[in-house]
């Protein structure tokens, strides 16, 4: 009996003290982290706009992306497999997006020469989290 | 007046609770634990009532030709003995977890006396009891010689049923079908949307008008009727969408789809829902 009141005290000031630690000014870093992640993504909404992938595709969240050439990149985040069987991985997509053709000869997919940075951008932004 | 609001009240305190137990999560969906008796009564007479009342207006052939119990035995060893047993033979060990355990039909066929009521289940199925439907698998004489088999169940002994198959080949079981009504005419969108699912479509792609269809380990098929393309390579024709839906290793090498022995008419009457996708 006299052990309990201890033990609930610690868990309170525990408690205090993680909610102390949410709300404080000391979590530098991973709100860095947080602002280079949004950073890229913004970058990869861009790159899609630009190397118009909407022409083809249809995105949701970027303007005028409707095309109906191949399929809808809708909830991407949640899918399995990208094309021909490839594991939805972010490099995966990387690779997907900068050689279509050596994951799929004859895909009508075209080689948009898109560069390191912006096929990472453009995964970011297709995995992030809704 | 007053009546009134007490009747609301209860019928708001009701639904609150019901949602309540749902959500908890206290209900356990296990398959070792059978339902409680009164839950189990409850469905066990809905499940009986809407068998007999989708069964009414069937019209049973004639079941007694020994040459169509013969065939009917042969399909019921390969597609219904593993979970159903046979006189004498215990079902698969996957069969024994299953809840409910599937029924002993010699039992079922004594006691449904409307042999439609036994087609009417082997060719629907019954949602969330493990009993598939047959209709995409098995044709209409298939599916009556089962029953015309399972009629004889209450008298066959374990001898005689062992003695009947010692001379049969041996039983493979495939998900190609093995003699589907092939002379009708494909195209028919209706039955395509029953067939996304019988193909089981719908456990890889979402689908836009079919109810379950939310899964996303291969494209969303919206707007599919549109598409230019399928699988990135083939121009999105009527034609190239069946043979796609037939044959998706030989089309894509290396695809995730796999191969899942849809007929032509099949193919077709798919291809003829998902057009309507525009």
């Amino acid at each position: 009996m006299t052990r309990a009141p201890a033990a609930w005290l610690q868990i309170a000031l525990l408690g205090g003290l993680v909610l102390a630690g949410c709300g404080g000014p000391a979590a530098g870093p991973t709100d860095a982290t947080a602002r280079a992640a949004r950073a890229e993504v913004q970058h990869g909404a861009l790159a899609l706009q630009r190397y118009g992938c909407g022409a083809c595709h249809r995105i949701p969240g970027i303007a005028g992306a409707d095309g109906v050439v191949g399929p809808p990149l809708v909830d991407m985040a949640r899918r399995v497999y990208i094309r021909r069987g490839l594991a939805n991985t972010p490099q995966n997509m990387v690779r997907w997006i900068r050689a279509p053709q050596a994951v799929a000869p004859l895909s009508a997919m075209p080689d948009m020469h898109v560069t390191p940075a912006d096929a990472q951008a453009m995964a970011a932004y297709l995995h992030r989290s809704e | 007046m007053r009546t009134l609001l007490i009747l609301a009240a209860l019928a708001v305190v009701a639904a609150l609770s019901g949602a309540w137990f749902v959500y908890s999560g206290l209900y356990n969906l296990s398959a070792t634990q059978q339902h409680t008796a009164p839950v189990y009564w409850l469905l066990n007479v809905a499940m009986r009532q809407a068998v007999k009342h989708h069964a009414q207006d069937i019209r049973v052939p004639p079941l007694l030709d020994p040459a169509l119990i013969d065939s009917g035995r042969r399909l019921y060893r390969a597609h219904c003995a593993a979970c159903h047993g046979a006189p004498g033979i215990a079902p698969d060990a996957f069969a024994l977890g299953l809840m409910p355990v599937p029924a002993n039909l010699a039992l079922t066929a004594r006691e449904w006396k409307n042999p439609a009521e036994l087609f009417w289940v082997a060719k629907y199925g019954i949602k969330m009891s493990g009993m598939p439907a047959w209709e995409f698998r098995l044709a209409e004489v298939e599916l009556w010689a089962v029953v015309a088999f399972v009629g004889t169940l209450p008298a066959l002994s374990p001898l005689e049923y062992r003695v009947a198959i010692a001379g049969d080949d041996d039983v493979k079981t495939s998900i190609v079908p093995v003699t589907i009504d092939a002379s009708a005419a494909g195209g028919d969108a209706v039955r395509g949307q029953v067939a996304l699912q019988q193909y089981a479509c719908v456990s890889c792609h979402v689908i836009p008008g079919v109810v379950g269809a939310a899964s996303p380990v291969g494209p969303s098929l919206a707007r599919i009727g549109s598409r230019k393309y399928l699988a990135g390579i083939l121009p999105n024709t009527r034609e190239a969408m069946v043979e796609w839906l037939r044959a998706p290793q030989r089309v894509a090498p290396g695809t995730a789809m796999p191969d899942l022995g849809v007929s032509v008419r099949d193919a077709q009457d798919i291809a003829a829902y998902l057009g309507t996708l525009r």
